[in-house]
């Protein structure tokens, strides 16, 4: 092996606690407190990127717990990417399986909004589709018409009031409650800003089959098995005003 | 570009980012914190761009990893240089990935021939992706390790001839690390090949919360006054070069740093006219 990768891989050894491995390199008795340097070095900056990354989870567990929360995390799943405003795609799953967080169960579902927020913010730039942009088409050609989702888009169901307990705590609410209907949220990235609201039942099944490629008939149909009552004229309106859809193809074969 | 002094640009002050009109201000960033597809934090530094001359200072590429890098990221650190015609892309002295892992740091390692080979072929990819020179960085160091066949100043140089990347001093960096391993930051800066330094940091440090006696190149604190009159020393003998003020941790407000910043400026152009 390469010195160097086999210095490396020393390193890596000496950081996660066997310091012996680093010997061959350093003086007997020397090198204790610049190890620990590195290590802290390492560990605040997982802990900070997952900090900005997870800010709602932060603000209804504490910092203290949070940060030793994120340490665990950090250690078992580092990142893979030096780019960390992506860190932490697994931490709601982690979450999820995390003994102290047991009494939390809404947490793991309030760190996957929080991811979605991430991602919703960082997604690609595409121009909104707008409701003009619809005007003079036929009802039929307009029935057979499939519509993209903005790259921003994110959606996500859950069988509780997550998204609720979710936009409170963001909002910076205290006294949270959660309630037990099921609820989703929509978020979408509009000017520059990402914009977050509870949407219905319908709504989100809506939005999975205009997902899946299928047409805005195929959409409201499915919408409708969700909930006969919906009003889709108003759904499919107000989906388009929150910026929800890039574009709009006519062609009638998918 | 002129030599004069710039700040490393925070999110939270884009607004007096674009706002400002002190003549001869540049701004830094880390490209990691803007490999993203899309979304505000780009289009703000856009705005600052149409303003004003950007630097990008890398401290992901790990090309003192024992492997080629990132191709992702290569391209991604691509896409940036060719969207923000940056006038310096730099890059460290340090590695801090390994075999699929990142550590978000800057590691060190033994200053081998074989450790130079590598760094000098990784510099060499960067250049070859980018198109253009890059800067490489003097790490702070903080492990007193054996077993380097060339010293810091001596290994830097080398790769200066072997690739004609340039340097990018951090006086921070040459304090911290002298104090730490011992030895004389004046001799090393002294020592340093003038004519390839094409950009200076300086930062602030700390000592070990940890209670050892190491110091801590925490980016947290003012530029202390050692590093100032290092500083001093270092232009006085090169000439004026692009100076940056580096905060990352404990972030003032704008007024308070370019105050910092204007105090590089005011050292630049306090330099003997026979630089000018």
């Amino acid at each position: 092996m390469p010195e160097l990768l086999e210095f490396q891989d020393a390193f890596v050894a000496a950081l996660a606690g066997a310091p012996d491995a680093l010997s061959p390199w350093l003086a007997p008795g020397a090198g204790e407190a610049g190890l620990s340097v590195y290590r802290n070095t390492i560990a605040k900056g997982c802990v900070d990127a997952l900090a900005a990354n997870f800010p709602t989870v932060q603000s209804m567990v504490g910092e203290d717990w949070f940060r030793a929360a994120a340490a665990l995390f950090a250690r078992e799943a580092p990142p893979t990417d030096a780019a960390l405003l992506d860190y932490g795609e697994h931490f709601p799953a982690w979450l999820d399986r995390f003994p102290p967080a047991r009494e939390m169960p809404y947490l793991a579902g309030i760190a996957h909004l929080d991811r979605l927020w991430t991602e919703t913010l960082f997604a690609a730039e595409a121009p909104a589709l707008s409701a003009s942009a619809l005007e003079g088409l036929a009802p039929e050609a307009l029935a057979a018409s499939r519509l993209a989702l903005h790259p921003s888009v994110r959606f996500a169901a859950f069988d509780a009031g997550v998204p609720g307990l979710w936009l409170e705590a963001r909002a910076g609410r205290e006294d949270l409650d959660l309630t037990e209907a099921p609820e989703a949220l929509l978020l979408v990235r509009r000017d520059g800003r990402v914009l977050s609201r509870v949407a219905s039942p319908a709504e989100t099944e809506f939005l999975r089959a205009c997902r899946a490629g299928q047409t805005l008939a195929e959409a409201a149909q499915r919408a409708a098995a969700v909930d006969p009552d919906v009003p889709l004229a108003h759904l499919f309106a107000a989906l388009i005003a929150d910026g929800a859809f890039s574009g709009l193809s006519l062609e009638t074969s998918s | 570009m002129p030599p004069t002094a710039g700040l490393g640009l925070k999110p939270q002050h884009y607004d007096d980012a674009v706002a400002a009109t002190v003549e001869g201000l540049w701004f830094e960033v880390h490209p990691e914190n803007y490999m993203s597809a899309g979304g505000p934090r780009l289009a703000a530094l856009e705005a600052v761009r149409e303003r004003r001359p950007l630097s990008l200072h890398g401290v992901g590429l790990s090309l003192a990893a024992d492997a080629d890098p990132d191709p992702e990221h290569l391209a991604a650190l691509k896409r940036l240089v060719d969207r923000f015609a940056p006038f310096v892309v730099s890059e460290h002295l340090a590695w801090s990935t390994h075999r699929g892992r990142h550590q978000p740091d800057l590691l060190p390692f033994p200053r081998t021939a074989q450790a130079l080979d590598r760094v000098a072929a990784n510099i060499g990819r960067m250049q070859d992706a980018l198109g253009r020179r890059v800067l490489i960085e003097n790490p702070s160091l903080y492990l007193p390790l054996t077993g380097h066949d060339l010293d810091e100043v001596g290994f830097l140089t080398a790769l200066v001839e072997r690739t004609g990347c340039g340097l990018l001093v951090d006086v921070n960096n040459v304090f911290v690390s002298a104090s730490n391993l011992g030895y004389a930051a004046e001799a090393y800066l002294d020592a340093l090949p003038g004519e390839a330094v094409g950009e200076i940091h300086l930062a602030g440090h700390a000592p070990d919360e940890g209670g050892s006696a190491l110091l801590i190149d925490t980016h947290g604190a003012p530029v202390a006054e050692p590093v100032w009159a290092l500083y001093r020393r270092l232009i006085g003998r090169i000439g004026p070069r692009p100076t940056l003020i580096e905060r990352d941790d404990d972030i003032p407000d704008f007024a308070t740093l370019m105050a910092e910043r204007d105090r590089a400026a005011a050292e630049l152009a306090a330099l003997e006219p026979s630089h000018a």
